[in-house]
């Protein structure tokens, strides 16, 4: 398949392959490869074949870590896939790519305002961006499971 | 400028500015557009505004009315209270939709006032989720009466 081909620079950070759902490809990476992997997409697709969609984070509290993930389409397919990686809940740090892809800019901040992700070398990082104020004194973060909000 | 609302009766002046010309200020404070888009439905010709002299202001500073929509995000609520401190008085709020009038569905959400009324003082509440456009509509005359026999304040406490 013609996206599988182009992916297959990947194989060699890839842990986990699989479906976020039919036709939504998941490649589950370890964290202190995201760099190395989005550099990699630059170099082997190009920067005008693909574009970062968006960045999620989940609060996995019981499993004590936190999901990253990376949602790229494709193009010109317009087929997203999904770059999943695993932080620490404890210690979550990973890599800024915002200089790789400035498109990374809301989602990091975003996930750095709401889950406390730290993305590391990413200088707009900054709490209340998003969320309230007085959230932001209290030191808590919302889309943390035990925060109580 | 001064914040502090009184709360008192409308002279038959401020009525007279307002009376055929109550010029709106629409203003989303996090609704998810669909009380948006009925209160662009009922500027429309279909519904014919212009026969109450409602029409949409150019700035805030020729607002009339401060029409809300959305369940007030606490972001929000600090540039909603800034609209309105730039209004000229005589000067109505009318919140418009469940979520602007108690918060709806988002009322104990961590992020919102929950309210417009937490923010800003209100003048009519036009429930519904949407409302109607007629509805919308109706809430202004109503509004306007209310100002004609003098029974609603206008936030200014007579300084107009």
């Amino acid at each position: 398949m013609a996206v599988e081909e182009k992916l297959s620079f990947m194989d060699k950070y890839v842990v986990e392959k699989g479906f976020v759902k039919p036709n939504r490809r998941l490649f589950t990476i370890r964290s202190e490869h995201v760099r190395q992997v989005f550099t990699e997409f630059i170099e082997k697709l190009g920067r005008e074949n693909f574009y970062l969609s968006t960045i999620v984070g989940t609060d996995m509290k019981d499993e004590g870590r936190i999901r990253l993930d990376y949602y790229v389409v494709l193009l010109p397919e317009e087929e997203t896939i999904v770059i999943r990686t695993y932080l620490p809940r404890d210690n979550p740090v990973v890599d800024s790519i915002i200089d790789l892809l400035p498109g990374a800019l809301s989602g990091e901040c975003e996930t750095y305002d709401l889950l406390g992700v730290v993305f590391k070398g990413n200088s707009f990082l900054k709490r209340g961006f998003f969320i309230p104020q007085d959230l932001v004194e209290q030191d808590r973060y919302p889309l943390r499971k035990d925060s109580g909000v | 400028m001064d914040n502090e609302v009184v709360e008192g009766k409308t002279t038959r002046r401020e009525y007279k500015v307002i009376r055929y010309s109550p010029w709106l200020v629409h203003f989303n404070t996090g609704a998810c557009n669909g009380c948006d888009i009925e209160v662009l439905a009922a500027i429309t010709p279909l519904y014919d505004p212009e026969r109450f002299g409602v029409k949409l202001a150019p700035s805030i500073r020729h607002g009339d009315i401060l029409v809300v929509t959305g369940a007030v995000t606490k972001k929000a609520a600090e540039r909603l209270k800034r609209l309105y401190d730039q209004m000229p008085c005589p000067k109505f709020v009318i919140a418009v939709g469940a979520c602007a009038c108690t918060g709806g569905v988002f009322s104990k959400s961590y992020p919102v006032l929950a309210g417009a009324d937490k923010a800003v003082p209100v003048s009519m509440y036009i429930p519904g989720c949407p409302p109607r456009p007629e509805a919308i509509l109706d809430g202004i005359v109503k509004l306007l009466k209310k100002l004609e026999s003098g029974e609603s304040g206008d936030g200014c406490g007579g300084k107009a």
